[in-house]
């Protein structure tokens, strides 16, 4: 019962519209549903195939839970994910059972924030790799061994440490291992879930140029959750900005980043520390904490904290507006603010 | 078994001061320090050789990749390394208070009176994992007490109030019913506000932070160094940072170091360390950097390599592997000293006169 949906004007790998996801929060006797938490509140966005979209935002805003959902690691309460298949046929995965979900798991992968952890640390490096083949079919050992030594040259480690156990692997090659695991059954879109967050700084511009170069070689399709803007600046084409659960907007990389059209995003900007001492800039300093998934503030979730709130705020939650340059934003005032965005500096050294 | 220094022999050490001589004389000079590990693999250098000034009002940034030594620095100066770990050698000198004279605290004897009035009294200290640095099973406020009552004369009835005002002051909303809150039922943000408060309690004269923002989002990141910077303004104590982000060292620092796998590979004043870097290694650190201005989609000028591990750090200049100015013969046969390269700038690199000799 595979509902497939043929729409041949749309381009897009992977297509999400109006995505929830709630957690129930139960209580007493009868674990009776006494509230929600709504991780995600309605998130729409497509992905056009080869090319990168990052979810950004604060710790609880949803960018997590919204990639897990399209790995369909969670069942989503609503909404569909529309994805295209190899083959060419398009499938709405949100309604996909576990079993016919399987066949698609191959074509979405993901890979991890802690190259310390998501590592098995009994299984050597050929076995880890190997694994997902393995499962998949390849029964000949000597198939695996090659396709290993193929990926692992494609994610720049040396072939003749397949048997090696992680712990001998530095924190960047531990990721590039988690990358080759992740290609090794070809997919489509790859899920990165802070892939560079917990690396050394020089080992970070590695594996992005490693994820850059991956990109433009097979043609793969990222789903980018990070919280680092400067990093979502260098890996993506379009960036979505979420908010208590909410997509507040949505743009091509520089448009949002030189002119955002949130105040949210203009906050979350001018908070990057610069790497420039004569650029110690002026901030728009957030007030206050992110507000509850459980009981989000009326109106506009984001007015508590927002220096241009106005009473409608209060009242009305602004709907997601499509401007003419084909950005999505969440707010009412959008179209009457100037808000300011990173601008353009001398780089130092 | 206080060491009492004279300001003479303090003078003619090999000193690296800030660019802030005009607010006197260092709180802190960290002369030659050496912490190495000694573990059944071996001995593990993570700090072989470091020093540096810190002076009243200045912010000194350390920076550097894992393994650097930037932490074990921190925690060497409070005296609290755990074993295997221990200080074989070097002066951790701190000035006291009022014309108090000048206290190695490398020399003070474990478990001191002395050692234990400094920890939290002159050098306050806050971590990185306000969770995991908290006692989940105290209250914030009970904490802050015990802190309060350790490092300053305050009657019993007057504790709490100054406890609830110190909270206040870190800018904690609602102070007095937070006052009885667990870290658990604060968030990241407060539990660092909480943690910042209870490391001024004894109202240090310098504030060491060790990736104080690192487990922060980037909003309460800015709130928290906004704060740290305007208590430094109104109480001019010193402060270290230890840090990983080359961006927070750019907003908050006045001198920064740089280091790589226990050595000072760089140190110098802000500005000329991002605009005219001497060691490759800065340079290329500096390069590697993901910047909100650059242009999507470009690859990043990276080093090459990775941190070799601490425990097989590279004979020579531990950075010669991955070193574009690798000159055979040379940076794989001896240590470089820490040579001046500009005003009040020096780097340990063979490309400089003078880091061959000695």
């Amino acid at each position: 019962m595979v509902d497939t949906i043929s729409d041949p004007s749309d381009d897009a790998l992977l297509d999400v519209e109006g995505l929830r996801k709630y957690f129930p929060i139960h209580a007493g006797l009868s674990r009776r549903v006494v509230a929600n938490v709504r991780a995600v509140e309605d998130v729409s966005f497509a992905i056009p195939r080869g090319k990168t979209l990052s979810l950004v935002g604060e710790s609880g805003c949803g960018k997590s839970t919204t990639s897990r959902a399209v790995m369909r690691a969670l069942d989503v309460t609503g909404g569909s994910i529309r994805f295209r298949r190899q083959s060419g046929e398009v499938v709405d995965i949100a309604g996909l059972s576990r079993a016919q979900m399987k066949p698609l798991r191959s074509e979405i992968q993901m890979v991890f924030q802690d190259p310390f952890s998501s590592l098995n640390p009994r299984m050597t490096v050929a076995d880890i790799i190997g694994e997902p083949l393995l499962v998949n079919g390849i029964d000949k050992r000597q198939d695996r061994v090659d396709r290993v030594a193929e990926l692992m040259r494609r994610v720049g480690l040396p072939a003749q440490f397949m048997q090696r156990f992680p712990h001998a692997f530095s924190g960047g090659q531990r990721q590039r291992i988690g990358i080759a695991r992740a290609l090794a059954l070809n997919p489509s879109l790859m899920v990165l879930d802070e892939p560079v967050s917990a690396l050394d700084v020089s080992v970070q511009a590695q594996v992005l140029n490693l994820l850059l170069d991956l990109q433009d070689e097979l043609a793969l399709t990222y789903l980018f959750v990070a919280h680092d803007l400067s990093v979502v600046k260098h890996i993506s084409d379009q960036v979505a900005v979420m908010y208590l659960g909410s997509i507040v907007e949505l743009a091509d990389t520089c448009a949002l980043f030189d002119r955002p059209l949130h105040p949210y995003t203009e906050a979350l900007l001018s908070a990057v520390p610069i790497p420039n001492p004569r650029k110690r800039s002026t901030r728009v300093l957030l007030r206050g904490e992110v507000g509850s998934p459980i009981k989000p503030p009326p109106g506009c979730p984001f007015h508590p904290r927002c220096a241009y709130a106005q009473d409608r705020c209060r009242a009305e939650v602004p709907r997601l507006e499509r401007t003419a340059e084909g950005r999505q934003v969440r707010c009412h005032r959008a179209h009457e603010l100037d808000l300011s965005g990173v601008g353009s500096m001398e780089r130092p050294v | 078994m206080v060491e009492e220094l004279t300001v003479k022999h303090f003078e003619i050490t090999e000193t690296a001061r800030g660019p802030k001589q005009m607010n006197g004389a260092p709180v802190l000079s960290v002369r030659d320090l050496r912490t190495h590990f000694f573990q059944d693999e071996g001995v593990t250098k993570a700090v072989d050789g470091v020093s540096f000034d810190v002076c009243p009002g200045q912010t000194v940034g350390i920076v550097g990749e894992s393994g650097c030594g930037k932490s074990v620095t921190s925690l060497s100066i409070l005296r609290i390394v755990d074993p295997p770990g221990r200080i074989v050698s070097g002066k951790i000198l701190l000035r006291r208070e009022g014309g108090g004279g000048v206290t190695d605290i490398a020399a003070l004897p474990a478990n001191s009176r002395a050692l234990r009035d400094i920890r939290g009294g002159e050098i306050g200290l806050v971590f990185q994992e306000p969770m995991s640095s908290l006692s989940p099973v105290h209250t914030i406020g009970s904490q802050l007490m015990e802190a309060i009552r350790l490092h300053t004369h305050l009657h019993e009835s007057a504790v709490r109030e100054r406890a609830i005002d110190m909270l206040r002051q870190v800018g904690i909303p609602q102070p007095e019913q937070r006052i009885d809150s667990y870290a658990a039922q604060l968030s990241g943000g407060l539990r660092q506000r909480a943690m910042i408060a209870i490391a001024l309690a004894g109202q240090p004269r310098l504030l060491i932070a060790d990736e104080p923002t690192t487990a922060l989002d980037v909003t309460t990141q800015a709130q928290i160094l906004e704060l740290l910077r305007s208590i430094q303004e109104e109480t001019g104590m010193a402060v270290a940072l230890i840090t990983h982000d080359i961006g927070v060292i750019a907003e908050m620092c006045d001198y920064v170091i740089i280091m790589y796998l226990g050595r000072v590979v760089e140190q110098g004043p802000v500005d000329q360390i991002f605009f005219s870097p001497k060691h490759p290694y800065t340079e290329a650190l500096l390069r590697s950097v993901p910047n909100v201005h650059s242009e999507p989609k470009t690859r990043l000028p990276a080093l090459a390599g990775s941190v070799p591990h601490p425990l097989h750090r590279p004979e020579g200049c531990p950075f010669h592997p991955r070193c574009a100015r690798f000159m055979p013969g040379t940076c794989e046969r001896s240590q470089p000293r820490l040579t001046e390269v500009g005003p009040d700038q020096r780097a340990s690199c063979f490309l400089y006169p003078g880091a061959d000799h000695g």
